[in-house]
């Protein structure tokens, strides 16, 4: 028999608006666009900050001629180890040329960031929670889900980029007070293009990888490239092993890019935009081609059984959070045994320049910094409270995840009461810091013991750094009890961040000293020296017990989410 | 009776959004109460209430007569849960999941946990971000009954169970209930309530609108109707009669609804000349749509 399908009447349909295919819910590009709203008023934000407190901070420090002289022959003289972490010194008697050293490749890092974060998780994780599934169900291939995607993040970077330059013209304009100061349109646009350029290359790997090993894997490999590019580039003129894998990294082939300081190297750009858009292709194809969802995570060793933590609350936390904490306690570690092992290199290429030498003792009272725990001070601790902070911004998370994810219910229907979940929980999280210390400790006693300095005092001071980190966890632990916590791990890493920017800007642009005391990392001492600061000490450990037990409170208080 | 359950005028609001509003129920040891209703009803805000998950806008809740609020712990000993949507821990396997949550409970029989894997077919050597929907579902079942809980809050259970496995979840279910437990049990399917439930309520925009025995709701359903007659049907005659509704002539074919009893129906179907004549017993989920609309239920 045959079928004869009816056609029923239907109203009229809904058009979908010029505006909305763009930004809204129009079409896949709009909807990314706008989740990545927030994300982009942050990171745009960020670099525009940073560089007009920068441009600021210039002029106000160096507003004569005989200041920017002394600032010349200050980086003139600084070893080819301690310049590892910034730009090639070009014209960094100007503003541009000042920034462009100092803080240009943190720009690119920062972007770099954002894009593995995006690109690795806007398809991967998307899918993985199932709800790519509806919009591939679409009347439209995956293909072009990809590269609706894909389109909006370059969107979006494009955006920061172009805030980026204006702002960059414009507080160089603003800010600058001797001539050659104002950095023209060409090297606003042209630094813009390099930081654009090094996030996209950078989130490429990322976006490639996704189909195959997932987003967490995928965010995993591009961090260590960026990153693990950045420091052998950086420190490839006083690491002789280090020159040829320098040769492969894109910071290396950029080097002479400075478009800050007036030095263009336009074509060393185009061997990264083919390789960002290679990869942006191969992360499209496989999207297309490879199974909706499926990935094959990277194998990693299992966790020891005994390590899972099954028998109780506190171990359940602990042991959940071990693998992320043995992962931050390894970077650090990492980051510490580089920076001690340089230690010595250093202190000999000091001792060849007395004048060099005098001057660091006047600029670092109170310590040597040839020693290896002094030059740890210098170059690890600050940086140490940030990464040990947004470890504990993660731990937190995780912490919360019971909550956000919905297991919470499960185990508050069993005999273990709100307060004590949290408590033990949070116990977990302060072994897991714990642990991430010990990790840090270890890579500190093998950097200075390879450099030959005291060993003891450095390691004894690394214990700071877990301490800060309770303190941060502390603080997510009281909001997360208080008020929500899908918000503790992220109001945990905004303060940390706050915290650091407060600490490194506010000396620099001479803000009152009551605002350079707002920051806990302030009052720490130079513990990598000996010096120890029992207020600070005091005030972290309050944080860290009082914010626990707030957010046990708490949490006996409120509605579970 | 006792009551294992039992609210008092209990209402929530989610700041200006209705949760529930003034739900009265009592729950008798020994029985399966279903609870019935569309999405967004109120049903696991009920559930998340009598847990201390959620505290009361007003009104109060009762679990083996202790206050919901005043010892969770003690009330949460005595009962096993399953959440409507869960997840677990990704990185642990389904065995080890179990192993936690009885940990969590003092310790379980570990014969009894392995005859209830056994029974739900789980393979419990596999990590939890491994399991299909099915065999998650499966996890949060046995460790909801794994420690013979005297009371069973259930939250939409059978989501993604196949047939065979619901099968074996009722079965439980009915052991559960003979061992003396007690079952609370939340759904929109409404033919799972019929089928296992012994007294349903049924709550709707956040109110309860009837609470009543399974049975007793069918005994009050309408019957659907069809008549047919040799010439034209006499519609008018069944007009005059009472609970006769939805009246509708197709040819020699006359249809309705019939609210109550059925025998004058059947009297004046043989009086007019009725040559076939066809009723059918209503399920609940009919009676359910024909008593609040069709708007109000969302079932399967």
């Amino acid at each position: 028999m045959a079928v004869e399908a009816s056609r029923r009447p239907i109203g009229q349909i809904a058009t979908v608006s010029l505006w909305s295919r763009f930004y809204g819910f129009g079409s896949v590009y709009a909807k990314t666009i706008r989740d990545s709203r927030l994300a982009f008023i942050i990171v745009a934000g960020l670099l525009g900050g940073i560089m007009l407190a920068g441009c600021m901070a210039f002029g106000t420090a160096y507003s004569t001629p005989a200041s920017r002289l002394d600032l010349q022959n200050v980086i003139d003289n600084i070893p080819p180890v301690l310049k590892g972490l910034y730009n090639n010194p070009v014209h960094v008697e100007t503003l541009g040329g000042s920034l462009s050293w100092k803080y240009g490749p943190f720009f690119g890092l920062i972007a770099g960031l954002w894009s593995i974060t995006a690109l690795s998780g806007t398809l991967a994780s998307e899918a993985r929670r199932g709800s790519l599934d509806m919009v591939a169900a679409a009347p439209f291939g995956k293909r072009r889900i990809a590269v609706e995607k894909l389109a909006a993040h370059l969107t979006g970077m494009i955006g920061a980029m172009a805030f980026l330059a204006i702002l960059t013209w414009a507080g160089s304009a603003a800010f600058g007070t001797l001539p050659g100061d104002a950095v023209p349109i060409q090297g606003a646009v042209g630094f813009a293009v390099w930081v654009g350029l090094i996030g996209l290359v950078s989130g490429s790997v990322a976006w490639a990888l996704a189909p195959f090993v997932g987003r967490a894997s995928a965010a995993g490999v591009a961090g260590a490239v960026m990153f693990g590019g950045y420091v052998v580039s950086g420190y490839q003129e006083s690491i002789p092993a280090l020159r040829l894998p320098a040769d492969l990294t894109w910071f290396h082939w950029t080097a002479g890019d400075l478009p800050l300081a007036g030095q263009y190297d336009w074509l060393s750009l185009v061997p990264v935009a083919l390789i960002a858009a290679a990869l942006f292709a191969v992360g499209v194809v496989a999207f297309d081609r490879r199974d909706l969802g499926s990935s094959s995570a990277i194998p990693v060793p299992a966790m020891p059984g005994a390590l899972l933590g099954v028998r109780g609350p506190t171990g359940r936390s602990f042991g959940e959070r071990l693998p992320m904490a043995l992962a931050w306690g390894i970077g650090l570690a990492l980051y510490a045994a580089l920076i001690g092992a340089s230690s010595r290199s250093f202190a000999d290429e000091l001792a060849k320049s007395p004048d060099t030498a005098r001057l660091f003792a006047s600029l670092f009272k109170g310590y040597d910094i040839t020693t290896g725990g002094g030059f740890l001070q210098l170059l690890f601790a600050y940086m140490g409270y940030l990464i040990a902070g947004l470890a504990a911004a993660t731990l937190v998370s995780g912490w919360a995840s019971d909550e956000n994810g919905r297991r919470l219910e499960l185990l508050l229907a069993s005999p273990l009461g709100r307060a004590r979940w949290a408590i033990s929980g949070g116990i977990g999280v302060f072994g897991a810091i714990a642990v991430m210390t010990v990790v840090a400790m270890l890579g500190v006693a093998i950097g200075v013991a390879s450099a030959g300095s005291d060993v003891a005092t450095p390691v004894a001071g690394t214990l700071i750094l877990g301490l800060y980190a309770a303190a941060a966890a502390g603080v997510g632990f009281a909001v997360g009890g208080l008020f929500r916590n899908t918000v503790a791990g992220e109001v945990t890493a905004v303060l940390v961040i706050a915290t650091f920017l407060v600490d490194f800007l506010a000396p620099a642009l001479n803000l009152p000293d009551w605002v350079h005391q707002l920051a806990l990392s302030s009052h720490l001492g130079q513990t990598m020296v000996g010096n120890w600061d029992p207020a600070g000490i005091a005030a972290c450990a309050v944080l860290a017990v009082g914010g626990l037990l707030l957010g046990a409170w708490g949490m006996t208080r409120r509605d579970v989410d | 009776m006792t009551a294992v359950i039992r609210t008092d005028k209990l209402t929530k609001f989610y700041g200006s959004h209705r949760g529930i509003v003034e739900v009265d129920v009592d729950v008798q040891k020994g029985e399966v109460f279903g609870f019935l209703g569309p999405n967004g009803a109120g049903k696991t805000t009920t559930i998340r209430l009598l847990l201390d998950l959620i505290r009361p806008t007003s009104g109060k809740a009762f679990v083996f007569d202790i206050e919901s609020s005043a010892d969770p712990a003690a009330i949460h000993r005595r009962l096993g849960y399953l959440p409507g949507e869960f997840a677990l821990y990704d990185r642990l396997t389904g065995g080890q999941t179990l192993e936690y949550f009885g940990n969590l409970r003092g310790g379980v029989d570990r014969a009894y946990q392995a005859r209830l894997i056994e029974r739900f077919d789980l393979d419990p050597s596999r990590r939890f971000r491994e399991y299909s929907k099915g065999n998650k579902q499966k996890v949060g079942l046995v460790a909801a009954l794994q420690h013979k809980p005297e009371l069973l809050l259930l939250d939409e259970p059978t989501a993604g169970l196949d047939p065979l496995v619901q099968q074996t979840f009722f079965s439980l279910l009915r052991e559960a209930v003979a061992d003396g437990g007690t079952v609370f049990l939340s759904s929109h399917i409404l033919s799972e309530v019929e089928r296992s439930c012994d007294r349903v309520a049924i709550i709707r925009e956040g109110r309860l609108v009837r609470v009543d025995r399974v049975d007793a709701l069918r005994d009050l359903a309408h019957h659907q109707v069809e008549l047919r007659f040799s010439g034209e049907p006499p519609a008018d005659e069944f007009k005059k009669l009472a609970g006769v509704s939805d009246i509708e002539v197709e040819d020699h074919l006359l249809r309705l609804r019939v609210f109550g009893p059925i025998t004058p129906v059947v009297q004046a179907a043989a009086r007019l000349g009725v040559t076939d004549f066809l009723s059918r017993e209503p399920s609940l989920e009919e009676t359910f749509l024909a008593q609040y609309g069709r708007e109000a239920a969302e079932v399967k």
